[in-house]
């Protein structure tokens, strides 16, 4: 049957696909990981690309083993063969790939609900509530203990889950920390909400993603003349000395 | 002196200046009586000037004509063809009521379109060749990607579908023309009046919020915002009224015997996506109308200052772009199975799941629009079953997929420049498949929305997908439009340069967008540096394999090898009548007695002629 000639080809695509795909993975194309919620979401797309690689892999050799097997010599007026198609295969091809989305929506679900941590950042007293502007953000700590508030810095202690109640003041931006893997659009007029647990002491990038006017590219701390500063993530000591200093100077202003 | 009164480009020069000048003395009169201040206001009066001047460019072009004799109850001929087929060149510039005219029109006009778009493109890839700010301004650059986007999606990607299907599918299910040739005609002539305006925008500041235009950053833009939307609208008129066209031409003017289940694909194809045309284009057409009405009529739909909800915009908006990223592959996905099983002579491998899987991802496509806003600010418990149903979508895609290496499975495959641009269409989808699974899982969208990676993910989808099937359906019917062959050789080197420029434009930015690249930036960090240099020269690679193909059409229309009826030896109705096919298609009405993939059986026919031999050698809706 011409059809199980396809299954060691579907094991070697498979090979080659899972090859190409933890290459992938191994090449390192994402930024450090500085929260908590990084490594689940790293490993997912660790394992979105090893599914992808397969898929592909698959599907690619097949069809080039298929076109190199099959190809036409010149002047061919043959047909191929008369088959409208096999229904087994086209039910498996049907439920595997409905198995695999399905898994993939179990995998990832539950890490909706674990990587909110805006119960855990309610306990440890860490909100802060972002505005976005054209072109910048303020931040507000809201707990009154710190009691900052429209800091155009953002920092934040190391290892306390952080609660973001983001919004804006003119038109819609996108706060977006590649490192924390955290995004969450400033939506007009609500406030959306975000949290993350930073894990690593540091400074990192703060992005605009979002189209928000001309200063849209300068509102990313990477580039040159950047609009916006790093997040700085301190110690605790760190932090309540920079939480005294920021006071005595607005004392003192 | 009679070519200004008659249906005419002429006689646009003066009918359309003259309904502007109307409504804009009808408004000025009106702010006047009613004393309004001021009552010279150059935004309201350009508004009414273009919209009026819009319905002046249609009467002009000849679009009432009929209908107006008909309402004033003048003389009218039923037999009258004057404006039926092309007899010389001039006829492609009038009011032509012959499907093949009207998709030869649409696909040189859309096609003019792909290739303003595409400088867009390399313009602003140019500024983007190396990290800090070179040639253009923060605004340009906005204006730039703005106009790609619009041009390239509004006026190239969703209509030439409609060119392609116009040509094809009268012939392909055995009818003399579409169901309404006029209103066919007038679809066409909005769409050059859609990319005017577009461009026009060009005049008066133009648009520089991406194709999606989310207020309230809309509000702060200059008057070609509003031209934006007026563009977005009639092109939505033109697609819908096509639409329309052929969701009654495929179900009331098939040939007897051909069944639902003989149709060849991408009839099927078509079917699904008019369907979703005529649902979905009507939210967009809303959206705009809304957003127009903030800007122009001081309403408060989405303008949050006076108590409305932008976050309301991106709903009824991606209510259609969503569908709309269907809208323009679902045709795509039907040339594919045309071009697939002609060249590798081979029945379509599992009909009908490949049919029903089109309607399969017009009905899903209607549930998923919420996954562009995971990151917007919607109500959270809508994220998941968004999730579900987006990641559901792969699967009759997959089926097409499969059935397509299966087609080619078994068969004697000729590598042609057709078949070569579908086998590429089949690797680049499949990546812009998968990191659209991806994409789909939220907390990973969450990660990196917005970001490069989204720019890598749609235009895998649009450029390698949709663009190639393009490529892959003008090459194979070329024969059939032109009568002449196309050059095999130079067909060779477009495929080839296009396929490699297009993942080595493309690919890259996978990377950037996973290392923290946002998109819609005229600047980056410069850790990106290199991997943008890569991309700008890959980009002008891409554009300039472009020029390969106009080269080889036009060279090949009139200089190719007489291509006779049916050069690829296929089986569906249009290979059955001379290239190009006579005016009315058809000299008698074909009967279908079996279905339209049937290769490798020993001289059987998808169709006859009455004066051939009608036997029915296959039973109805095998």
């Amino acid at each position: 049957m011409k059809s199980l000639n396809v299954l060691p080809l579907v094991i070697l695509g498979t090979v080659m696909g899972a090859i190409i795909g933890v290459l992938l993975v191994v090449l390192r194309t994402l930024p450090e990981e500085a929260s908590a919620q990084a490594r689940s979401i790293d490993d997912l797309y660790a394992a979105f690309l090893l599914f992808s690689g397969i898929i592909f892999g698959i599907v690619v050799l097949v069809m080039l083993v298929a076109i190199f097997r099959f190809r036409a010599r010149p002047n061919d007026t043959r047909d191929g063969s008369n088959v409208h198609g096999i229904t087994w295969l086209e039910v498996v091809w049907t439920v595997i790939p409905f198995i695999l989305v399905a898994a993939v929506a179990f995998v990832s679900w539950p890490l909706l609900n674990e990587n909110n941590v805006s119960g855990a950042a309610e306990k440890s007293g860490q909100r802060i509530h972002i505005t976005g502007y054209q072109f910048g953000w303020k931040y507000t700590y809201l707990n009154e203990d710190i009691g900052i508030k429209d800091s155009q810095d953002l920092v934040v202690p190391v290892n306390v889950p952080i609660g973001f109640d983001i919004t804006t003041m003119d038109v819609m931006h996108s706060f977006w920390v590649p490192a924390w893997r955290m995004q969450m659009g400033a939506t007009p007029a609500q406030t959306n909400y975000a949290s993350a647990t930073p894990s690593k002491i540091g400074e990192f990038e703060i992005v605009c993603a979002f189209l928000c006017g001309v200063g849209h590219t300068q509102m990313n701390s990477a580039v040159e003349g950047a609009l916006v500063t790093k997040v700085k993530v301190v110690s605790q000591a760190d932090f309540d000395k920079w939480v005294a200093d920021t006071k005595a100077k607005a004392a003192a202003a | 002196m009679t070519a200004v009164l008659r249906p005419t480009l002429a006689r646009c020069l003066w009918t359309t200046p003259l309904f502007a000048a109307l409504a804009v003395f009808v408004t000025f009169a009106c702010r006047a009586i009613f004393n309004m201040d001021p009552v010279m206001q150059e935004n309201t009066f350009l508004t009414v000037a273009y919209i009026f001047g819009s319905i002046g460019f249609i009467v002009g072009i000849g679009g009432m004509d009929y209908w107006w004799t008909w309402i004033t109850g003048g003389q009218l001929d039923p037999n009258d063809h004057s404006q039926h087929g092309a007899k010389s060149w001039r006829d492609y510039f009038k009011f032509n009521t012959d499907h093949k005219v009207i998709g030869i029109q649409y696909i040189v006009f859309t096609f003019i379109m792909y290739l303003v778009g595409g400088l867009f493109a390399e313009v602003f890839r140019a500024e983007l060749a190396k990290p800090g700010m070179q040639s253009i301004t923060n605004g340009q650059y906005n204006e730039l990607i703005s106009s790609h986007g619009t041009i390239m999606i509004f006026t190239f990607m969703v209509p030439v579908f409609a060119g392609i299907g116009n040509y094809v599918i009268p012939l392909m299910i055995g009818a003399d023309d579409m169901a309404f040739p006029r209103l066919n005609a007038v679809s066409f002539w909005l769409l050059p009046l859609a990319g005017m305006i577009l461009l026009s925008a060009w005049a008066y500041g133009s648009y520089n919020t991406g194709w999606t235009a989310y207020p309230t950053l809309q509000d702060q833009s200059p008057f070609g915002q509003t031209l934006f939307q007026i563009g977005v609208i009639i092109a939505g008129s033109s697609s819908i009224a096509t639409a329309v066209n052929f969701l009654v031409t495929i179900v009331a003017m098939r040939a007897p015997g051909m069944t639902l289940f003989r149709m060849p694909l991408l009839c099927w194809a078509n079917l699904a996506t008019s369907a979703l045309v005529v649902a979905a284009t009507p939210f967009v057409a809303g959206a705009m109308f809304m957003a127009m009405f903030d800007r122009e009529m001081g309403t408060h739909f989405f303008t949050t200052a006076g108590g409305g909800t932008a976050l309301a915009y991106q709903h009824i908006f991606w209510c259609y772009s969503h569908p709309a990223v269907y809208i323009m592959v679902l045709p795509g996905f039907g040339i594919i199975s045309e071009v697939i099983a002609t060249h590798a002579r081979k029945p379509v491998f599992g009909y009908r799941a490949v049919a029903f899987s089109s309607a399969g991802i017009a009905v899903l496509g209607f549930s998923v629009w919420a996954h562009h806003m995971f990151a917007s600010g919607m109500q959270s418990w809508l994220r998941v079953p968004i999730m579900f149903a987006t990641l559901l979508i792969a699967v009759p895609t997959g089926i097409k997929i499969f059935s397509w290496v299966g087609t080619m499975w078994g068969g004697v495959i000729r590598l042609t420049t057709a078949n070569l641009f579908a086998i590429g269409f089949i690797v680049a989808f499949v990546i812009g498949g998968l990191s659209g699974v991806m994409l789909a899982s939220v907390p990973f969208d969450l990660s990196i929305t917005n970001s490069y990676f989204i720019v890598a993910h749609f235009h895998y989808v649009l450029f390698g997908g949709s663009v190639l099937t393009v490529f892959a359906g003008l090459y194979h019917w070329f024969p059939k439009v032109t009568g002449r062959m196309y050059d095999e050789k130079l067909g060779k080197w477009h495929f080839w340069i296009t396929f490699i420029a297009l993942n080595g434009t493309f690919f890259p930015m996978h990377y950037q967008g996973l290392k923290g690249m946002p998109r819609r930036v005229a600047d980056y960090a410069p850790e990106f540096g290199w991997s943008n240099t890569v991309i700008t020269i890959s980009a002008i690679i891409l554009g300039a394999s472009t020029l390969i193909f106009v080269y080889n059409m036009i060279h090949s229309a009139r200089h190719g090898k007489p291509a006779g009826a049916n050069p690829w030896g296929s089986l569906t109705l249009e290979w059955m009548v001379s290239s190009p096919p006579p005016t009315f298609n058809f000299p008698t009405t074909p009967r279908v007695i079996g279905g339209p993939y049937r290769y490798g059986e020993e001289g059987v026919k998808h169709a006859v002629f009455p004066d051939e031999q009608p036997a029915e050698t296959e039973k109805v809706g095998a």
